[in-house]
């Protein structure tokens, strides 16, 4: 006995091994953020020189230097941004056919959802570690900036990190593919996307201290699930101080939205699932003539 | 075509759902459709929906090959969507198994294989990849199931292209492949839309030769649609004719091409001799006598027997006949006599809305 979604999680996966140029554009992006957008824009040397050290960390919430309170964010932003192509599979599999087939066959409509959820999840973690492992490792090359590690770092403060990325990566996953369960072209998907992207990712502090922002922005970022996970990294690679609440709350402000976006994308993914009117025949024209 | 039960004696026709058990085993119903209705909505609010199924009902029977034939836009596939719970009906019920569609629909979907009009593999994969996956999507690991997809593939001559990427196969080959697809978790029921569409002879009679020995070694049922006349002709056990959602006839091939009336007699008569009209008429089994210019159409119940009557009669007359064919019905007189309009040939119309009207051509087609 198989569990069917496997199935499902198994054909997702060897399209993407067979399809190099996704994934080398996947990774390449997040790379290129940081070692273009990082290096050039230290907010530390607008300070003006002889400013003590502990100004910048207190401005940057206890992370040592801009690049590496960059670096964080661009974990984050690497997960939401790869989470933003999710929905598009699901999309295909409509037009062609193929969800049709999958729908004939006993496999629940939840797990027609979940194996995506996994799959596509999985994918976003890709980049995300990539991010963090490159950044450490720019910390080893002379001249430029990396990611520096407070030396107390512990295993739940990396478990922290982990569970924080996952539960982003969950929830925008969710989100996405629940766009891509409900609309029926490629179009409409990425018109959506294209709307969204820009406030999902600048309402965050991924990129920039919250305390330089306006105080109605301030409020929008607070609650932005970016900024809830990036809390809960930063503070657990560079300490707790200058944050308001505690890493739990953070988590739990997560998790929240994690269950919002994943019972919304149930919600839309069953509904469309359910009774799918779709190009079930079609025309003669529709079928294989050749 | 070997049927499980002997024949009753052939019945007149009966006009819908009552016609008697032929191939299949009579006491077991393996789909039970009542009044099935399907309006589609429209693309626009206020505006009519399409009624696509208008109080369809039959039964099927276990080890039957049920055919489904129609025009293009008559609701076969819409019929075959809400079978197989693709498609909630607008109104009636189905069971499958004496399972109810609507209630328990994954419990109908592991009884049954589903072969699409429309291709369904997916391309970025090799044939067999697609098999197994759709295997594992009942459950079964390739190592359960490994051996079966090696058979199937074998059947459906695609053994040694099984590796290939599907975006490389020809039309014939992804319907043969998704004909595999369609039997690969081993389904005693299987619903076939346009299964032999764009096969090449060899690959039809292939298939339809695997599909009987299922159907004889192993009680498989099947429900159909095509638009080979000639095909369901020969293959199946009963045909529900539908056209415009409707079903209008319902019978073995053979009721089915009775009630047009048997067979018909071309005579071809010399130039300028008497018209034999009258001498034939009162011969047995004739029964309407028809005359273009030299050519005398005489529908009869039995051809073969009338041919040397006729002969005889004319000679006897002096009248001299130069030819004589004998027309057996075929389902395309059927279509004709039933719906006024003749079965339009494939391609003819490139897409699938119902405009046929009895008005574009029943060019050539004896009446
Ligand atoms: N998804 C849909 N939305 C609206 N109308 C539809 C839809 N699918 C089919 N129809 C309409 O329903 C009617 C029946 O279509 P269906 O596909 O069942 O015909 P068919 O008998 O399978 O024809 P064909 O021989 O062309 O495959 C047609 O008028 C068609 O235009
Ligand atoms: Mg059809």
């Amino acid at each position: 006995m198989m569990l069917p979604a496997f199935s499902l999680i198994r054909r997702e996966y060897i399209r993407w091994i067979r399809a190099p140029t996704w994934v080398i554009s996947g990774l390449l992006s997040p790379i290129l953020y940081l070692i273009l957008f990082g290096q050039a824009f230290d907010l530390g040397k607008l300070l003006p020189p002889g400013t003590p050290a502990g100004v910048l960390a207190s401005a940057l919430s206890g992370a040592p230097t801009y690049f590496s309170y960059f670096a964080v964010g661009m974990v984050a932003f690497a997960s939401v941004t790869a989470a933003m192509f999710s929905g598009t599979g699901i999309i295909f599999d409509k037009q062609l056919g193929i969800l049709q087939r999958i729908l004939s066959t006993p496999i629940s409509r939840r797990s027609v959802f979940l194996s995506s959820l996994i799959f596509r999840g999985m994918l976003t973690l890709i980049p995300a570690f990539l991010v963090v492992g490159f950044a450490l490792l720019l910390a080893y090359v002379p001249g430029v900036a990396g990611l520096q590690v407070g030396a107390n770092v512990t295993a739940l403060d990396a478990a922290q990190f982990l569970g924080a990325a996952l539960i982003l990566s969950v929830a925008f996953t969710s989100l996405f593919l629940s766009f891509g369960f409900a609309v029926q072209r490629i179009e409409s998907y990425f018109g959506v996307v294209t709307i969204l992207q820009l406030p999902i990712l600048l309402t965050s502090n991924a990129m920039y201290p919250v305390n330089i922002m306006p105080t109605w922005l301030q409020y929008l970022v607070g609650f932005n699930p970016i900024s809830l996970a990036v809390n809960v990294m930063r503070m657990s690679l560079f300490g707790t101080n200058g944050y308001t609440y505690s890493v739990g709350i953070y988590l739990l402000g997560l998790l929240a939205w994690a269950v919002v976006f994943v019972l919304l994308a149930l919600l839309l993914a069953s509904r469309a699932l359910r009774s799918h009117v779709g190009p079930v025949g079609g025309a003669l024209s529709d079928a294989i003539a050749t | 075509m070997s049927a499980p039960s002997s024949s009753p004696p052939e019945p007149a026709l009966e006009p819908r759902g009552l016609a008697a058990p032929h191939g299949g085993v009579a006491d077991q119903i393996v789909i039970d459709a009542q009044d099935l209705r399907m309006i589609y909505p429209p693309p626009k609010a206020g505006g009519k929906g399409t009624v696509a199924v208008d109080g369809v009902g039959f039964q099927v029977w276990r080890g039957e090959i049920f055919g489904f034939l129609g025009p293009n836009g008559a609701g076969k596939t819409t019929t075959i969507s809400i079978l197989t719970t693709l498609l909630d009906p607008t109104s009636g019920r189905a069971r499958i198994e004496g399972i109810d569609v609507l209630a328990h629909p994954n419990d109908v979907r592991r009884k049954i294989g589903l072969v699409f009009q429309k291709s369904t593999a997916d391309e970025e994969l090799t044939g067999r990849e697609n098999m197994l996956i759709e295997a594992g999507l009942y459950g079964l690991t390739s190592g359960q199931i490994g051996g079966h997809v090696n058979d199937l593939l074998a059947q459906m001559d695609l053994a040694t292209s099984a590796d290939r990427f599907v975006k490389t196969y020809s039309g014939g080959m992804r319907r043969r492949l998704e004909l595999a697809v369609g039997m690969v978790h081993k389904p005693k029921l299987l619903f076939l839309d346009e299964p032999t569409l764009g096969l090449d002879p060899q690959g039809r009679a292939g298939f339809w030769r695997y599909i009987r020995y299922l159907r004889d070694s192993q009680g498989l049922t099947v429900f159909m649609t095509t638009h080979y006349l000639d095909e369901a002709d020969q293959l199946c056990d009963r045909i529900a004719v539908i056209d415009h959602g409707k079903i209008i006839a319902l019978g073995t091939p053979k009721q089915l091409k009775d009630s047009v009336g048997g067979d018909t007699l071309v005579l071809s008569v010399a130039a300028g001799s008497a018209d034999p009209t009258a001498l034939i008429s009162p011969l047995p089994g004739v029964t309407a006598i028809s005359r273009q210019g030299d050519s005398l159409r005489v529908k009869c119940s039995r051809g073969e027997s009338l041919v040397p009557k006729v002969v005889m009669t004319a000679a006897q007359a002096g009248i001299e006949i130069l030819g004589v064919t004998v027309i057996k019905p075929t389902l395309d007189e059927v279509f004709l006599h039933l719906t006024g309009h003749a079965y339009r040939e494939e391609g003819e119309a490139p897409n699938g809305n119902p405009g046929h009207g009895a008005g574009n051509g029943p060019e050539g087609a004896p009446a």
